[in-house]
């Protein structure tokens, strides 16, 4: 291959450091300008295979701006525990990363910065809140990156950008040193070009677990569901993904998405507006409108909601894994269930419809953050604009590994992951 | 029927917690609260939650459903 920024993580890992350094740079200069993937690139790069972060991985001494106005100039005085493990593991820190503004938006905007926009079609969005990051990995500007997942902020990046992006079980990896948003549900997560490669960073973020795993998968999946509420052709896509993977899935009913979702933002918005409490108070207009808005929603929810919703935590999640998974490994979804919109229809002149978009577009992500569950995301076709298709699997707590495993054996099957924009 | 909230009582409470509101925003958040309150309180497990139940539980539930 004449590229070698086009390698797997795995085979880039033989290939001189310098090389690889070069091959990406080459290519951030041409997709940059088309993509705004980079709030910034360092000067001085550590050998290694290149690595670039979303901006809220703090390292020591240089600046997070947390996608904000706010925090533009900070300077971090700690190194995130993620970066010091990646570090350890011998990889290479390109940059920071786009972001939605305080990692609090699911669409890539961002109005400090400027938007990130889809390296499949620069009018449709990213997802965010990893918007940099899924942008950066789907252009291969680098061969992976970190995200965090509040309400799907790793997996939705990846699905729209036709990447493999993983949200880790709750308190998996550490969040020391990264940007808090609401401790309840915060998680962080690889995005990279395969499940396999997701697989070599989390061996560096959260050490041995078997990721070489191989074994039987059985998959449970609520087809009439995905029939009647996914766009046509995700439906097709995914349904046909589960039969991939099991050829006899076990079909379920389906867990009370949205009454699950809404537990989750009582507990985002609540968490979120105490953590900015201060802010909201001083300088409420250095927020965008967007995030501001967000967070004053969070100021009026009870207290006893808010702990009665973590006091039900517990009995959601069994019932998760009793019922909707049973026997199975792993449940599987669509990613993103809807057509993917433009930046235009969800930006700040987006309109009426724009709230029912934005609610569409996280429906089948946030459940999974109230049950603290992982989920992985595989691209798993395109549709006929020629933006991806996604698939999710959503299995037990700390069950990266299995779900890594699935992801590979689905991507021996496939080619979808291998696909690159022009 | 449940009471609804209404854009005076939210405009009220972020005040008094210092979070001024854009103007018309009071309304639309009201609208938010409503809904979302109603959806959360609508869990049928909520009827079955034990008085004992706490937050905690919920990082024992994740070792035990590992």
């Amino acid at each position: 291959m004449s590229d070698p920024a086009l390698l797997s993580l795995a085979e880039a890992r033989s290939v001189p450091p310098r090389e690889l350094l070069q091959a990406c740079r080459a290519r951030i200069e041409r997709w940059q300008p088309k993509i705004n993937a980079f709030l910034a690139l360092h000067e001085e790069v550590g050998p290694g295979v290149p690595l670039a972060h979303k901006d809220m991985f703090y390292r020591a001494g240089r600046v997070s701006s947390c996608g904000s106005k706010i925090r533009r100039e900070w300077v971090a005085r700690e190194t995130s525990a993620a970066l010091e493990r990646l570090d350890a593991a011998g990889f290479a820190d390109l940059g920071r990363l786009n972001m939605s503004e305080f990692a609090y938006g699911p669409t890539g905007h961002n109005e400090h910065f400027g938007d990130c926009r889809n390296p499949w079609n620069p009018d449709y969005i990213t997802g965010g809140s990893s918007s940099g990051s899924g942008a950066a990995v789907a252009a291969r500007l680098v061969f992976g990156a970190l995200g965090s997942d509040t309400g799907g902020s790793v997996r939705l990046p990846a699905a729209a950008c036709g990447i493999t992006g993983l949200k880790t079980t709750w308190g998996r990896i550490s969040l020391r040193g990264a940007m808090p948003l609401s401790p309840s549900l915060d998680t962080i997560g690889p995005l990279a070009r395969s499940a396999e490669d997701c697989a070599i960073l989390m061996q560096a973020l959260a050490g041995d677990d078997r990721w070489e795993e191989k074994r039987e998968l059985r998959i449970a999946v609520s087809s009439a569901w995905i029939e009647r509420n996914a766009e046509p052709e995700v439906a097709a896509a995914v349904l046909a993904a589960a039969k991939t993977l099991d050829p006899n899935p076990v079909e379920v009913e389906p867990p009370d998405f949205d009454t699950l979702s809404a537990h989750c933002l009582v507990v985002m918005q609540a968490e979120a507006a105490a953590q900015h409490a201060q802010w909201m108070r001083e300088r409420p207009g250095d927020y965008s409108s967007a995030v501001r808005a967000r967070l004053e929603a969070g100021f009026a929810i009870p207290a006893a909601s808010y702990l009665e919703v973590l006091r039900l935590r517990r009995a959601a999640l069994e019932r998760f894994c009793a019922q909707t998974l049973g026997g199975a490994d792993a449940y599987l979804l669509p990613g993103i269930a809807v057509r993917l919109p433009t930046r235009e229809e969800t930006g700040p002149k987006g309109g009426e419809r724009m709230p029912r978009m934005l609610a569409d577009l996280t429906r089948l992500t946030r459940w999974v953050n109230y049950l603290g569950v992982p989920a992985l995301v595989v691209p798993c076709g395109f549709d006929a604009r020629g933006l991806p298709l996604s698939l999710q699997l959503v299995g037990r707590p700390f069950s990266e590994a299995l779900l890594l495993a699935a992801g590979r054996a689905y991507q021996r099957a496939t080619d979808w992951h291998r696909r690159v924009p022009a | 029927m449940t009471k609804q909230w209404s854009a005076e009582a939210v405009e009220t409470l972020l005040a008094a917690q210092g979070i001024a509101l854009a103007p018309g925003r009071a309304e639309r958040l009201a609208r938010v609260y409503q809904g979302l309150l109603e959806a959360s309180a609508a869990d049928p497990l909520l009827a079955r939650l034990e008085f004992d139940a706490v937050p905690a539980a919920f990082v024992v539930a994740m070792q035990k459903c590992r």
